[in-house]
């Protein structure tokens, strides 16, 4: 085959039609058979909508939501806790705080493995999600890209550096960039609690609301955003768990 | 059988000074020429002429004459040891300009003489010295065919006392007494002596040089103390020309690198530190130190490591020469990659926490870890190394956020109403915590609070200092 034509077949951007895929009723045509690499999300609802049944390992997710988040990292869990397995680092690039390790390891996620980049300008950001994403030894890589402007080729850098290695890649990026275009092959929002919204899918759904039963929940497990109800005679109890001061 | 290779740098007082061969340069020693470049013979510069014959013959031309420096010679020699320690654990030096490697036992290592030579040659070749071989079983013998043409030194087939009667008798220079009275009997070469019945020779020239003549002949044990690598590393690298850009340093960089990483490889030894020292045109030093998480002898990796920390480095002055000191040595360890870890994982955990650290500072990477506390704040460690985990896993953490905001922070309050980022309602609690009453009593009431969007977070009412604080986020 000639060269030039096998190296634009072999990345992963180029899409390749497949015959079975236009004989089937249930596969959209452009769905991205040969590559199925994906981790489950935890989240029945979540993972029947979502192309590959999980979360996509060759590509960045890009994940939009304002101010804190929105339950945007509770999404993610359940992923960080099967890759926990693999004992690789899970990092954390320009996180807004500080991640509550005893509530980490409660999940079942190994803290020794969890890194914190404090990048201090744009560039050395980029520098550290491209080298964490390309750099074999990470199990999951969360970048928090922040509010500023980030041009198609920068993106696509981190995306074509995801697609060369096999982790869960996560930009979390503003909710003003969503009419931007973005080479991320999955671009979710968070618009309200516990509803994810389906902005891009390659291949596959979108434009959609998720919800997220709290069914799906890892039971016997401290939940994030499962509060119980607070009804009003909780009011006048006394305080839960306190341990007593030694006069 | 053993097998010696003997390196003879008959050039070394010339090319430990300089490796100039566009201009003639000429080594001097109490003002009469001991070594001359090309260009300065093509001019008839001989050895042994004055200092003032120099000069009529160069005529216009610029010539450097430079004094001799055995210091400096012997320095290259150890230096030569350091890199044929790779080749051979058994050799030493002998003379003031010779190598002698035992390569019977190498052979094998190396598949032939072939390769082995191949190797030296391009070895001395990259280090821009020049020598003469000679092979022979015994080290003296070899020292001395290195004289002989070098079809005859390389011969290794024929016998060695055919290969040995040729050679003049005025090469054993340590016995010149003894060799003069012999050339006034008519005896010239090797060959007239060695043919003499060794009791005669023996009364007649002294025990020394009999001795000598058994030790070339390997009849008489030759031993010597064998070369032993340096406990700590240091090499340098002089561009000979002003540096101005960090790109510039590079290639002396990956060179030097190369050095230490074949001599870590030799000695079986790991580094996780290695310094640098950028030598200015003033002779000023500059450090500049690369470290890594994990001792390893890597060239590669330290060359990415170490110009990651260039690229941060501005050069004030321009740079003439750049050294490469490695002091802390421990004993190799090899960790290995996991072979049948289903995940392709190329390299170990700790490469990428060096390149981050690197460029980013050591500062900018944390890890965090679980400490037995009841304060918030102080139950989760954060460090830039290794944080201990003494968490008890059955811990309640039932409502607990997930992010914690370092340090809690003061939240308006207006009437009965709270702000961050908009109005706050409390929607669960209170917990109350109460903790470090020996050193600066804290009593808290948690509470979780929302947003008008249905963002949770962890507020507290400070008992008391009677204030709202924000400190944590639910996801």
């Amino acid at each position: 085959m000639n060269e030039m034509l096998e190296q634009v077949i072999n990345r992963n951007d180029t899409w390749r039609g497949h015959r079975r895929s236009f004989r089937g009723h249930n596969i959209s045509a452009n769905s991205d058979c040969h590559n199925t690499q994906s981790l489950a999300t935890g989240y029945a609802t979540l993972d029947a909508q979502l192309q590959q049944g999980g979360w996509p390992l060759d590509s960045t997710i890009e994940l939009l939501s304002d101010g804190c988040g929105l339950g945007a990292m509770g999404l993610f869990l359940s992923a960080m806790e099967h890759l926990s397995e693999q004992g690789r680092w899970q990092v954390f690039i320009a996180p807004p705080y500080i991640p509550y390790a005893p509530l980490l390891a409660a999940r079942g996620i190994d803290t020794q493995q969890i890194l914190l980049i404090h990048p201090k300008n744009r560039k050395d950001l980029l520098w550290a999600t491209e080298q964490a994403l390309r750099s074999t030894t990470c199990s999951a890589v969360f970048s928090w890209l922040g509010a500023q402007n980030y041009s198609y080729s920068e993106l696509r850098k981190l995306q074509l550096a995801a697609a060369s290695g096999d982790s869960l890649a996560v930009l979390f990026r503003p909710n003003q960039v969503s009419q931007q275009h973005a080479p991320s092959s999955l671009r979710l929002q968070m618009r309200e609690y516990r509803k994810v919204h389906i902005l891009k899918q390659r291949g596959g759904n979108h434009s959609i609301d998720v919800e997220l039963p709290p069914a799906d929940d890892v039971p016997q497990q401290p939940q994030l955003w499962d509060l119980p109800t607070w009804t009003a005679s909780d009011r006048h109890s006394t305080a839960v768990g306190t341990p007593l001061p030694i006069a | 059988m053993s097998l010696w290779l003997c390196l003879r740098f008959e050039q070394l007082p010339l090319q430990c000074l300089s490796h100039c061969e566009q201009q003639p340069v000429v080594v001097l020693a109490a003002q009469r020429v001991v070594r001359a470049n090309d260009c300065a013979a093509a001019l008839g510069i001989r050895q042994d002429m004055g200092t003032a014959t120099v000069r009529a013959l160069a005529g216009n031309e610029p010539v450097r004459l430079l004094e001799r420096d055995e210091q400096a010679e012997q320095r290259c020699l150890q230096q030569l040891c350091c890199w044929a320690y790779s080749i051979t654990p058994t050799l030493h030096t002998y003379q003031s300009d010779c190598l002698q490697l035992e390569i019977g036992g190498s052979l094998n290592l190396f598949r032939g003489i072939d390769t082995l030579l191949a190797e030296v040659t391009s070895g001395i070749g990259s280090r821009g010295y020049e020598a003469r071989y000679a092979l022979a079983p015994t080290p003296k013998a070899a020292w001395l065919l290195s004289f002989a043409a070098q079809d005859t030194a390389m011969a290794m087939q024929q016998p060695l006392t055919e290969r040995l009667n040729p050679l003049p008798l005025n090469l054993l220079q340590e016995f010149t007494t003894t060799v003069d009275s012999l050339r006034r009997a008519g005896l010239h070469t090797l060959g007239d002596v060695l043919a003499l019945p060794p009791t005669a020779l023996g009364r007649r020239c002294g025990k020394e040089f009999t001795h000598f003549l058994q030790q070339l002949l390997g009849q008489r044990e030759d031993l010597q103390v064998d070369y032993h690598p340096p406990a700590t590393f240091s090499d340098e690298y002089w561009y000979g020309y002003e540096v101005k850009t960090n790109d510039e340093l590079l290639p002396a960089v990956q060179l030097l690198l190369q050095s230490l990483c074949r001599f870590l490889r030799n000695t079986q030894l790991q580094t996780g530190e290695i310094n640098w020292q950028l030598i200015g045109i003033d002779h000023q030093v500059r450090d500049v130190c690369v470290r890594s998480a994990s001792n390893h002898s890597d060239w590669e990796n330290w060359y990415q490591l170490s110009t990651l920390r260039f690229s941060q480095v501005t050069l004030t002055d321009s740079v003439e020469g750049l050294a490469l000191i490695c002091e802390q040595l421990r004993p190799g360890q090899q960790d290995s990659i996991d072979l049948f870890s289903p995940r392709n994982q190329r390299e170990p955990l700790t490469s990428l926490l060096d390149r981050l650290r690197s460029r980013l500072g050591l500062q900018a990477i944390e890890k965090v870890g679980c400490r037995d506390e009841h304060l918030p704040e102080f139950a989760v460690l954060i460090s830039s190394d290794h944080p201990g985990n003494e968490h008890r896993s059955n811990e309640h953490c039932a409502q607990r956020p997930f992010w914690l905001m370092p340090q809690p922070k003061a939240l308006r309050q207006q009437g009965k109403q709270l702000y961050w980022q908009g109005a706050l309602d409390l929607v669960y609690g209170p917990e109350r915590i109460e903790d470090n009453w020996w050193h600066e009593a804290v009593s808290r009431d948690y509470y979780v609070a929302t947003d008008s969007g249905g963002q949770h977070y962890w507020v507290f009412r400070d008992r008391l200092g009677r204030q709202w604080y924000m400190h944590g986020v639910f996801e």
